[in-house]
């Protein structure tokens, strides 16, 4: 066996000597449906004012909107710098005058909900408002 | 810088755009470290630091805004750096192999910086603990992969680059 297949042999073997070392003393323990999340829908055009609570695993709050999109009557739409929410409750905002605004524990959303970390007894709030 | 140094930055940025999207399929095994390092030897570093802009910015078309760009714009340039700084002290593909190796594990670490910026350290510690693994799987593979085609690749590469600039 020659110099560069015992190398590779080796590291190999010290690779799977941590990552056993990872899942012992590192690794996060998955609980199910460990963070409580709560959704609220305003749209003061329809009087819906309505509030959801989760429980998931999930990392964005995109992800678990399209998990949910049926019952919260979600759209999407894709755009280059990501997803937009367009409609809510099954109500489609008009893309000229109105828009669904975001807001983390009653502060403005700084990004778009693929990039907005999920964490525990967050509420996320969505309300309908006009440009 | 001659139109023919401007055509080969543009083919050597589609050949690592090729190599990464060729590889996708499996996560964290690529073969971009091995071309940055190798072109950067062969090439110069001036030519690999615009490589890895052209690489990042075709990234950007590829997979849209993120983060993450941030942290390319920023990694791969250093890559190029860090082989500049080293080449005269390594004398064997093992070196470039353990350089490709610590970049690989380390990867994850600097993307974790970049998160903590944006959503807190605590997402950021947590964004790289999740991680290990494939920065395990990244470095292990990057290693191996630079230890077995280091040598061939430079060879050709070598005889290539004395072909195009005297054709």
């Amino acid at each position: 066996m020659n110099k560069k297949t015992i190398t590779i042999i080796a590291v190999l073997v010290v690779t799977l000597l941590l990552f056993a070392g990872y899942k012992t003393f590192l690794s996060p323990e998955i609980v199910e449906g460990d963070k409580e999340i709560t959704i609220h829908i305003i749209n003061e055009k329809e009087n819906v004012d309505e509030t959801f609570t989760y429980n998931t695993d999930h990392e964005f709050l995109l992800e678990l909107l399209e998990e949910n999109q049926e019952q919260l009557g979600i759209t999407f739409e894709q755009y280059d710098l990501g997803v937009m929410i367009t409609g809510m409750m099954d109500y489609q905002a008009d893309p000229n005058s109105e828009y669904f605004h975001t807001y983390v524990n009653e502060e403005d959303a700084m990004t778009g909900p693929g990039d907005i970390p999920l964490n525990d007894q967050d509420v996320y709030t969505f309300e309908l408002k006009n440009y | 810088m001659k139109a023919r140094d401007v055509v080969l930055i543009g083919i050597l940025g589609a050949t690592i755009t090729t190599a990464k999207l060729t590889l996708s399929f499996i996560p964290n095994v690529e073969v971009v470290t091995l071309l940055f390092i190798i072109y950067t030897i062969t090439f110069g570093y001036k030519k690999g630091f615009l490589v890895s802009m052209v690489f990042t910015t075709t990234e950007i078309f590829i997979y849209g805004f993120s983060t993450w760009f941030l942290v390319y714009y920023v990694i791969w340039p250093m890559l190029v750096i860090i082989t500049e700084l080293m080449r005269k002290r390594i004398e064997s593909e093992y070196g470039y192999a353990i350089v490709g190796a610590i970049f690989g594990y380390t990867f994850g670490f600097f993307f974790a910086i970049m998160e903590s910026f944006f959503y807190g350290t605590a997402y950021g510690l947590a964004y790289w603990i999740r991680g290990i693994p494939l920065d395990l799987l990244h470095g292990t593979s990057n290693f191996i992969i630079i230890l077995v085609l280091f040598k061939p690749l430079k060879n050709l590469l070598s005889r290539l680059k004395v072909r195009y600039y005297r054709a």
